[in-house]
Formats: C-alpha cells, sequence, structure tokens
C-alpha cells in the first residue's frame, strides 16, 4: 500500500482528521489496573479557559478509584489498619494541586477491636487545581499523577501504584464540563461533608475514658429527631475506632459518647472530624466538618442535667 | 462457737472466694507505664514460654503475618532479622507473636513457621503461636507488625509501629528511625523513652473473631 501523496488536499485531509480523532482520545484518560480495581485521573471540564489568568483559574480534577466487590482503600485518616492512598502531582510551571477533597468515609469493622476508614466500590477523590499567568498558554497543559495506593479486602492486603497522566488543552473559550463525568463529579461534591450550619454549637468533654460530644443543633426545627450519629476523626491514635458510638438525644441535639484510644496520650484543645448524622426513617445521611472545642467538665456541671429525653 | 455452726460460716464464703479467683481475668489490655501482662505461648519449637519467667530482661514482642506487604517490607529486607539478632545478642529476649486465626492469612503451623524462620534466617527467642488470639487480645494487637517493648521490671515501655515509615516500601527502611531500637537504647542507657507510643501500621491482625 502506498503512503498518500502529501500534496493532495484529500491526503492532508485524511491524516489531519487520524491524527485529531488520536488526541481527542488523548484527552480522555483510560483507566490504569490496580490491584482489584482501576483507577483514572479524570477533569472535570474537557479544556483550561485561557482568560485572564492574573486572577488565577480554578479547576477540579479527580483520582477516580472503582474497586472490585470485597475490596476498599482508605480514608485521610485510615483508623486501625490500612494506608490512605499518596499522590505526588508531576505539573508544569504555572500549575499547582491543592488538597484531596475526602468525601465521607465508610466505617470498616474488621473485628471487635479494629476498625477502619475507607471507601468500597468507587470513590472519586476530587483535587482542586490551580493555574496562575506562568501557565504556558500556547499548548496544553499535561498532568501527573504518580499514585500510591493500598488496597485491602478482608482477608489481605495489596499494595499497588499508577503513573496517571491527563493533557488538557486551553481554549480561549469558557470551559465546557466533560459530560461523561458531570454526575460523577455532581454526586461526590454531594457526599463531602460541609460545614455545620452557623448556628449549631458544638462542645467535648475530655473524661477519664471518653470524649463527649456535645451537639446543640437546631436541625430543621420540624424534622424527624437525630437517630444514627457516627464521628470520624481527622487525627489517629484520638478514639477508640472499634468502639460503639452511643447516641442521647436531648432536648436541642445530642450527646455523642466516644471511647478514647488506648494510645491518647496528650490532651487537645479541639476535637477535629466528619460527623455523618441520620434522621428518622430516611437513608439520607448528612456530613458536617466539625471543629469543637475540648474542656474538662467541672465537677458540678458533669454531674448535672443530662437533659436526656426517651428515645422515640 | 460450736462446730456445726462455724463451719457453714467458713465454707460458704470461701467457696465464693474460690469461684471468684477461678474466674477467667477481665482483658485489660496493655498500656505503655502499666505493667505487661503475663501471658504463656506455645512455641513453633514446641516448648512453652512464660511472660513471667524473664523479668529481669528486656522483652520484644513482634506480631507477626508474613503475607502482609509490611511485614514482608521488613523480612524480604533483612531488617527484622538484623533486629533480632542485634537484640538478641545483648540479652533481650525477642518473642514473634502469630495470632492470626486458622484459614486466615498468617496463621501458619508448627512446622510452617519453622520453615519461615529457616529460609529468611529469623532470630527470634522463639515464634509463639498464638491462633486463639489470646495474646493478641491481651496486649490489643490491631496490626501486623505491631512492637511491644517491656521492661526488666515487667512495664510496657513502648507499644506501636516498627518505625516512622508507615510504607510498604523497603526502600523507605534505611532513613527510618527504628522506634524498637531506640526504646531499647535509651533505656538500657537509663533514659527515658522518647517516643513510647505510635500507632502501629500495616495489616488488621486476622483474629478468629473477625467480620467474616
Amino acid at each position: 500500500m502506498r503512503w498518500c501523496n502529501p500534496s493532495s488536499g484529500f491526503c492532508r485531509l485524511l491524516v489531519s482528521g487520524a491524527a485529531l480523532l488520536l488526541c481527542a482520545t488523548g484527552a480522555q484518560a483510560e483507566a490504569t489496573p490496580t490491584p482489584h480495581g482501576t483507577l483514572e485521573l479524570i477533569a472535570e471540564n474537557q479544556w483550561i479557559e485561557k482568560r485572564d489568568l492574573a486572577g488565577g483559574q480554578k479547576f477540579d480534577v479527580g483520582l477516580y478509584f472503582k474497586l472490585e466487590k470485597g475490596w476498599h482503600i482508605y480514608w485521610v485518616n485510615p483508623g486501625d489498619s490500612g494506608e490512605p492512598p499518596r499522590v505526588e502531582w508531576r505539573l508544569p510551571s504555572g500549575l499547582s494541586a491543592g488538597a484531596i477533597e475526602w468525601p465521607t468515609p465508610r466505617r470498616l469493622q474488621d473485628s471487635s477491636s479494629i476498625a477502619d476508614y475507607g471507601y468500597e466500590d468507587a470513590v472519586l477523590l476530587i483535587v482542586p487545581m490551580h493555574a496562575d499567568p506562568k501557565l504556558a498558554t500556547e499548548q496544553a497543559t499535561h498532568i501527573g499523577a504518580d499514585v500510591k495506593l493500598l488496597v485491602c479486602s478482608q482477608e489481605m492486603c495489596i499494595p499497588g501504584k499508577a503513573q496517571l497522566s491527563l493533557t488538557l488543552p486551553i481554549e480561549s473559550h469558557a470551559a465546557v464540563p466533560n459530560s461523561r463525568y458531570a454526575d460523577l463529579f455532581a454526586a461526590t461534591r454531594k457526599s463531602l461533608p460541609r460545614p455545620a450550619p452557623a448556628n449549631w454549637k458544638f462542645g467535648v468533654a475530655d473524661l477519664n475514658d471518653s470524649f463527649v460530644l456535645t451537639a446543640n443543633v437546631s436541625h430543621k426545627s420540624s424534622g424527624p429527631p437525630i437517630t444514627q450519629a457516627t464521628f470520624f476523626p481527622l487525627a489517629e491514635s484520638q478514639i477508640e475506632n472499634s468502639s460503639p458510638q452511643k447516641l442521647l438525644p436531648e432536648a436541642n441535639g445530642f450527646r455523642l459518647t466516644l471511647r478514647k484510644s488506648d494510645r491518647f496520650l496528650k490532651p487537645i484543645a479541639r476535637l477535629k472530624g466528619v460527623l455523618e448524622l441520620s434522621a428518622g426513617d430516611s437513608h439520607l445521611n448528612e456530613a458536617f466538618l466539625i471543629d469543637a472545642p475540648v474542656s474538662k467538665p467541672s465537677a458540678a456541671r458533669a454531674s448535672s442535667d443530662l437533659g436526656a429525653r426517651a428515645v422515640q | 462457737m460450736k462446730r456445726s455452726t462455724l463451719y457453714p460460716m467458713l465454707f460458704y464464703p470461701m467457696l465464693v472466694a474460690l469461684a471468684l479467683c477461678a474466674a477467667p481475668p477481665l482483658i485489660s489490655a496493655a498500656k505503655v507505664g502499666a505493667a505487661a501482662p503475663d501471658f504463656t505461648g506455645t512455641a513453633s519449637n514446641g516448648k512453652t514460654f512464660h511472660l513471667s519467667d524473664y523479668r529481669g530482661k528486656y522483652v520484644v514482642l513482634e506480631w507477626h503475618n508474613n503475607g502482609c506487604p509490611y511485614v514482608r517490607k521488613q523480612y524480604n529486607s533483612g531488617n527484622m532479622q538484623r533486629l533480632q539478632k542485634q537484640w538478641t545478642s545483648q540479652g533481650v529476649v525477642w518473642f514473634t507473636i502469630l495470632s492470626s486465626a486458622l484459614g486466615k492469612q498468617g496463621y501458619a503451623t508448627a512446622g510452617e513457621e519453622n520453615d519461615f524462620m529457616a529460609k529468611m534466617q529469623a532470630a527470634p527467642t522463639a515464634a509463639l503461636l498464638d491462633p486463639a488470639g489470646e495474646i493478641g487480645h491481651l496486649y490489643d494487637a490491631k496490626t501486623s507488625p505491631q512492637m511491644v517493648v517491656i521492661n526488666p521490671q515487667g512495664v510496657v515501655i513502648y507499644d506501636g509501629a516498627i518505625d516512622d515509615k508507615p510504607t510498604t516500601d523497603l526502600n523507605d527502611i534505611p532513613g527510618a528511625a527504628n522506634y524498637v531500637s531506640l526504646a531499647l537504647q535509651q533505656a538500657m542507657a537509663g533514659k527515658p523513652v522518647q517516643t513510647a507510643s505510635t500507632r502501629p501500621y500495616g495489616c488488621s491482625v486476622k483474629y478468629a473473631d473477625a467480620a467474616h
């Protein structure tokens, strides 16, 4: 077969058409195999908008993990065992990566004394990217990510590595979302813990063996009472991850008892983490980022009203 | 007092006291600074070991599961074996403990563990087979590896991770601060142990009472 004659217009069209096809598929990431799953570096938008970069241009990319049934990866605080995924970015000058936005994890109970925090089935870890005027706009932007991860089942753990890359063109007009990933980014953002409403108040009592988180929440005054609460600590070695967290409803909210970790040594001024709440029969969970002051209760206050009322 | 009254007065309380003594002890997870709970373990070499026999010596407990990548990091690099040789040659008693239940990763028969130790040139004082998880639960071992150091007075002076690089990468061993060696060095020099408790990193111990 003869190569087509480059001077022919038809040939040029054919070659550029083929190149365009290759470029189009190049802009879409392919899933990289990991132990018992796949990992993809995806972008929310199809390109980066070239408008005035002096003010900084923000856009989101994400690490999309898909896992086989029975396998999981870990949250930023993995709990008693395991290790969260770690990313090292390979970015051009003018581009920087923000911190991973961790969706609310699931509690994974390994045994009576061991519990971890992580994700099963699939999870998108959104990472905000920031472009400034140094970013070269004459060519497409190449984003690289070297990911180390640990994938575990009840039976075993397997470490893995993935080298991912993503190429984003730079265009002068407003970025258009990748329709392929729009739902995924939207659903993930819904599952991100959000700051608690301003009129909610939290405090933590530092008792001998436990922390008692007191929440004063005016949770939709006509809404159903909170029936389930789970606190996921951001830091390790603060609470006993495998202990059940006892919920005591109160007039304006609730108290949640968190058994301290045996490793908890130095007192802390604040308890930070994610508080997941469900109310009534609905399976709708809401998750909030909380950062509550910790104090030793006065003897008087400790023995006074608990304000408990019967669980309905 | 008549004999017929005295004996019942003594007998029943004694029965109650005996019953209380015979009751199984409450599980008390070991804590740094507290007395190390005594245990009896059967080793892969068939011998029986009581922790209390080693009062007067430093004792290291090493939770082990040879299928776990974090344990393999320490053994495939030769690091764990080196630590075992280094410290046992200085009079430290080193127990490798296998708390995995039958059928779960990390479980080994005596023969299998002996083969593993020979192949890897491991040099603990003994490898204790704990498939019922009794010693594991007594020390609240959550991961493999997890390390406990006990001083000659029988007090836990370190409990937690083997070092400060919580990864599966062998390349992280040379630059890592080894908490076991540091605890032993500092305690042997009569100094307080600077880092006495850390979150152990590794795979969860595969106890018999696991979820499934």
